[in-house]
């Protein structure tokens, strides 16, 4: 066992250059190859963790949009309904004006309707009460329903000759208003009677066919009538008595 | 019977007698350059490791980690001396299952020549380490009349390690050229397995060692590795 120190020197110098080839050629290598990669690891796990983040945000952004536009909802749906029921309330009440627009015009047209009908009633009863009266009296007396009405005009004019007087004042003009045309002889008799009961009183004709048959005479603030109006209008409660009763006769 | 491959002269070059130990060094020198520059020629982050750039990451890294738990302050320039020292001998070693393979550490020179190594290896971290002051201050804990035991227990580290390495190795192979004579077909099989694991153990023990006592001079006073007693019983 000895120590050949020229060999211990070139051994001492061997391990330094081995030292320095390892580390140019194994240990540099390796650990930058090691430190790179972690790096890059590091690089990726840190562009992942940002991505992550990324995406929590987003989620997070995509989660407050979810609940921001459900809250939206919420409320338009909730506005929507208030809407439709204020809609609805002012259809509701605008119908039920039209509704009630309607019954009062039906019921303004059913009362038009039935005014119509009794004045056609009325007209027709009176025609019918005239010609049954021109018959009658053409039949048993010979005489026209003019010359009856003519004939008692002229004999209530005599009786009334002091009221008349009074009521006409100054006025000089009479004038009589009939449905038709007077016969000349019955027109002088008039004439005759207003003199009698005012002389100098000038007799004017009028014609009326909107006037029940007869005879008006107006004189300054007098009015006189021999109409069958009055008659017409008890033949209207004769027939509204009748009705009545036959209503009775039903619900009983 | 040669004891030491220092006595084989192999050549001369350039009036150097080149002895068995300085071409089986020259080997194991070119092997391990050899193969780190095969593997690690196209390393590149963008290409993935393949299996022997694996293994070889996994033993620096294994080489790496032994260092940082003994180590107070890891250091890369301790990994490339204790690194080379472990890579060169446990290599020295393993290729004395090869037929006609004198391994450089059965030679008391080369053995020496790694413990002068370690011996100025130790000074020179320390002071670069704690300054030259704070590492001769050393020599004084825990007071002057320990200066000369500091010094002894200094060169006597170098002289064990290089001891105790030589006569691993050098046990190793006399006694398998023993047991050839004796028994040539089963024990030496069985001695030459026996003489990989004692080789492997052995660079271990150098290597650890020398990373002790390194690491003993570098750490701070209060931070002293405690794994230096149980490693220097080993």
């Amino acid at each position: 066992m000895s120590i050949d120190w020229i060999t211990v020197a070139a051994q001492v110098v061997n391990f330094l250059v081995l030292v320095w080839l390892l580390k140019r050629f194994l240990y540099r290598p390796i650990l930058d190859g090691i430190d790179a990669r972690e790096n890059q690891i590091a690089k990726r796990m840190s562009e992942a963790a940002r991505v992550r983040e990324a995406a929590e945000i987003a989620e997070a952004e995509y989660r407050a949009e979810t609940e921001r536009l459900k809250a939206a909802r919420d409320v338009t749906l909730e506005q929507a309904r208030a809407e439709a029921a204020t809609e609805r309330d002012v259809l509701m009440s605008e119908t039920r004006a039209r509704l009630k627009r309607e019954q009062a015009t039906r019921e303004a047209e059913r009362a038009q309707e039935a005014r119509r009908y009794t004045n056609r009633l009325h007209q027709d009863g009176a025609s019918a009460l005239i010609s049954l009266s021109r018959k009658a009296l053409s039949d048993l007396s010979g005489e026209t329903l003019e010359e009856r009405i003519v004939a008692r005009a002229v004999t209530r004019l005599a009786d009334m000759t002091g009221d008349l007087k009074a009521a006409a004042g100054d006025s000089r003009e009479a004038v009589v208003t009939t449905h038709e045309a007077l016969a000349d002889d019955l027109r002088r008799q008039i004439e005759a009677a207003v003199d009698d009961a005012r002389p100098g009183t000038t007799v004017r004709y009028a014609t009326d066919p909107g006037q029940s048959p007869g005879l008006s005479l107006r004189l300054g603030g007098a009015q006189l009538g021999w109409t069958v109006d009055s008659y017409i209008d008890g033949l209207q409660d004769i027939l509204d008595d009748a009705a009545r009763r036959k209503g009775h006769a039903h619900v009983a | 019977m040669e004891m030491t491959p220092d006595d084989t002269i192999v050549f001369v070059l350039a009036g150097f007698a080149i002895n068995a130990t300085i071409l089986f060094t020259w080997i194991v020198m070119a092997i391990l350059t050899i193969v780190s520059v095969l593997i690690t020629r196209n390393l590149r982050p963008e290409v993935p490791p393949n299996r022997w750039r694996t293994t070889l990451e996994a033993i620096v890294l294994t080489i790496q980690g032994q260092i940082d738990e003994i180590s107070a302050r890891p250091d890369r320039r301790l990994l490339y001396f204790t690194g080379t020292l472990f890579l060169f001998i446990v290599t020295s070693n393993l290729l004395m299952i090869i037929p006609g393979w004198h391994s450089p550490t059965g030679s008391l020179s080369t053995t020496a020549a790694l413990a002068l190594a370690v011996l100025v290896a130790v000074p020179l971290f320390g002071i670069s380490s704690r300054g030259i002051g704070g590492y001769l201050h050393s020599y004084l804990e825990p007071n002057v009349i320990m200066l000369p035991f500091n010094i002894i227990s200094e060169f006597s580290r170098g002289i064990s390690l290089a001891i105790r390495l030589y006569g691993n190795v050098m046990s190793g192979a006399v006694i398998g050229a023993i047991l050839l004579g004796v028994a040539p077909f089963f024990f030496p099989v069985v001695m030459d397995l026996l003489g990989l694991l004692t080789g492997v153990i052995q660079a271990y023990i150098f290597a650890i060692l020398a990373t002790v006592y390194i690491s003993s001079t570098t750490a701070p006073p209060d931070t002293q590795p405690e794994s230096t007693t149980a490693k220097e019983q080993t």
